[in-house]
């Protein structure tokens, strides 16, 4: 029989796909439970800069040790200046006396890099006029902000804090109205490098697309950084030590950008960094004013290393690049699978769900199958209850008073046996009723007179 | 997104539904077939008794009052223990009356 063959397998099929539809369903739970966890990301284009350091963990500290407060006390008193070991600060003094005239003013000057506790004591230095610790020039309630690039290019770049001394002593000792210094960076203190300064510098960048002179804190190139803010190209770093103020600096920027055109090119004096090459016009400032906007009052109190302010200025670099704005090319990003299918997530649940109920509702129709361990419809049954049938008509035309209770109670037992099968009841209770039929026919058969109506020897016979 | 919640939750309880029904529907239906089976025995030896008490000559009180008591148990259809003890019942009830027509 075809059909009886195919049936099973076809059944299996179902039920496997049932379970399967049922994974599919629960996985896909699971998936969108997952995606709800996802966290607000606030960088614009999925810059993947990371620009942040803890405070006190970067090594910005120096660890100095400064006098008592009474100690200072007493130095600031006994001298218009106090410069303790260590500070960075320059400015001209010519311009600064001007400035003072005739007043009573008391410069302090510390190193950068002081503890939060240090630099509170510094504060409680009462007879000190003007505190200067690092580059960062405060005094009474005011603190000095550069305001614009030259002013940064003048503390950060070469430790000059001249226009910031003017103005607090304008402030603070002559009560001047005036809050913005004029620039003082004035152009002759940069000069083009020599020949002999620059071709070092050069040769190092053809060889290895990175220069640290003799005093630059920068250690090794950032490669990564470099990567992400410039592109794969990434680009030259030239790292040198602050110039002290007074004597002109040589300015590597422009002769370098001469020698390595179309290239981009980084440039550090100190903690300023300038920037030359592709989109400069565009762009230099931008990321400049950005970054030392952000970072500028913090770097003029602390010693930060140079890798540490070059990292930090290249991520400043790469979220203005994923901003988008100067139609850099950026990185390829594979599409995430996952944003892309979550829209279509609840349709295909929904779809993963109607077929299993469709599956279990057509499992849950097939009754046969549904108690197929209990009550299959075997031929076997079927065939002794036919032989057993036939045998109790035959049997009924040779019975006497002796044996008609024996051939009822076979017929009762066999109708039972009739009802059993046809409704499917479980497949034990059909043979017991067979069987006692089977034991009332036995006595009938054994009780005629004619051989061969026993129902064993009468089904033997039936078969064959 | 939180617009397609309601799929997600009707989902769930559908998939609920439908696995605990696949998983008692067929539990439950058994459960009825063998207890149908049971009564369809207890009835087939009731019918028999019947047969063996009126082909006996012989009367046998306490047969019929084993009978009494299993049709009595057999009208009310209680579950798989009344149908139980109805055939059992039934079934003594038959072999008295045999035994004592036997000769």
């Amino acid at each position: 029989m075809p059909s009886s063959s195919r049936r099973p397998r076809v059944h299996t099929l179902v039920e496997w796909l049932r379970w399967l539809v049922l994974a599919a369903a629960v996985a896909m739970l699971v998936v969108f439970l997952v995606a709800q966890g996802q966290r607000a990301d606030v960088r614009y284009g999925q810059s993947p800069a990371t620009g942040t350091i803890a405070g006190g963990s970067a090594g910005e500290q120096t660890g100095v040790t400064l006098p008592s407060v009474q100690q200072l006390t007493a130095m600031v008193a006994a001298s218009p200046v106090v410069r303790l070991p260590g500070s960075i600060a320059m400015w001209d003094t010519d311009q600064v006396a001007r400035a003072i005239g005739g007043a009573d003013v008391h410069i302090l000057v510390t190193p950068p890099g002081l503890s939060q506790q240090q630099r509170e004591e510094v504060d409680s230095v009462d007879n000190a006029t003007v505190r200067v610790i690092g580059t960062e020039v405060s005094g009474d309630v005011y603190k000095v902000a550069s305001g614009n690039l030259a002013d940064w290019r003048a503390t950060l770049g070469r430790a000059d804090v001249t226009s910031g001394l003017v103005l607090l002593i304008n402030k603070v000792a002559h009560g001047s109205s005036v809050t913005h210094a004029g620039s003082t960076d004035a152009s002759g203190t940069w000069r083009d490098p020599t020949a002999a300064e620059l071709d070092p510098v050069a040769a190092d960048l053809r060889s290895t697309g990175f220069h640290a002179a003799k005093g630059a804190t920068l250690s090794a190139k950032p490669t990564k950084a470099g990567a992400q803010a410039f592109g794969t190209g990434g680009a030259l770093y030239v790292a040198l030590p602050a110039p002290p103020p007074g004597a002109p600096a040589p300015d590597y920027g422009p002769a370098l950008g001469r020698l390595f055109p179309d290239t981009p090119l980084v440039v550090m004096y100190g903690d300023w960094i300038e920037y030359q090459g592709p989109h400069a016009a565009d762009f230099a400032e931008l990321a400049a004013a950005s970054f030392y906007a952000r970072f500028g009052d913090r770097l003029s109190g602390y010693a930060y290393s140079q890798d540490q302010v070059l990292g930090a200025y290249l991520a400043t670099v790469t979220d203005i690049r994923y901003a988008g704005l100067f139609d850099r090319p950026l990185p390829y990003r594979p599409a995430d699978p996952l944003r892309i299918a979550l829209p279509a997530l609840p349709w295909l649940f929904a779809a993963c769900v109607l077929a299993f109920l469709a599956l279990s509702v057509r499992s849950l129709l097939r009754p046969a199958k549904a108690s197929r361990s209990l009550s299959r419809r075997t031929g076997g049954d079927d065939a002794r209850l036919a032989g057993l049938t036939a045998l109790a008509v035959e049997v009924s035309g040779l019975t006497g008073a002796r044996t008609d209770p024996a051939l009822a109670r076979a017929i009762v037992a066999l109708r039972a046996a009739r009802e059993a099968l046809d409704e499917r009841l479980p497949r034990r209770r059909v043979s017991d009723l067979l069987d006692e039929a089977d034991r009332e026919l036995d006595l009938v058969g054994r009780r005629v007179e004619f051989p061969g109506y026993r129902p064993a020897e009468y089904l033997r016979g039936r078969l064959a | 997104m939180s617009s397609s919640w309601p799929v997600w939750l009707t989902g769930c309880v559908v998939l609920l539904a439908a696995g605990l029904a696949t998983a008692l529907v067929p539990r439950w239906r058994a459960r009825e077939q063998t207890l149908e089976g049971a009564w369809l025995a207890a009835h087939a030896a009731i019918d028999s008794a019947t047969v063996s008490r009126d082909a006996a000559t012989t009367p046998s009180v306490e047969a019929e009052q084993l009978l009494a008591r299993a049709e009595a148990i057999s009208s009310g259809r209680g579950g798989r223990s009344a149908a139980r003890e109805a055939a059992s019942l039934a079934r003594r009830a038959d072999e008295l009356w045999r035994a004592a027509n036997a000769e």
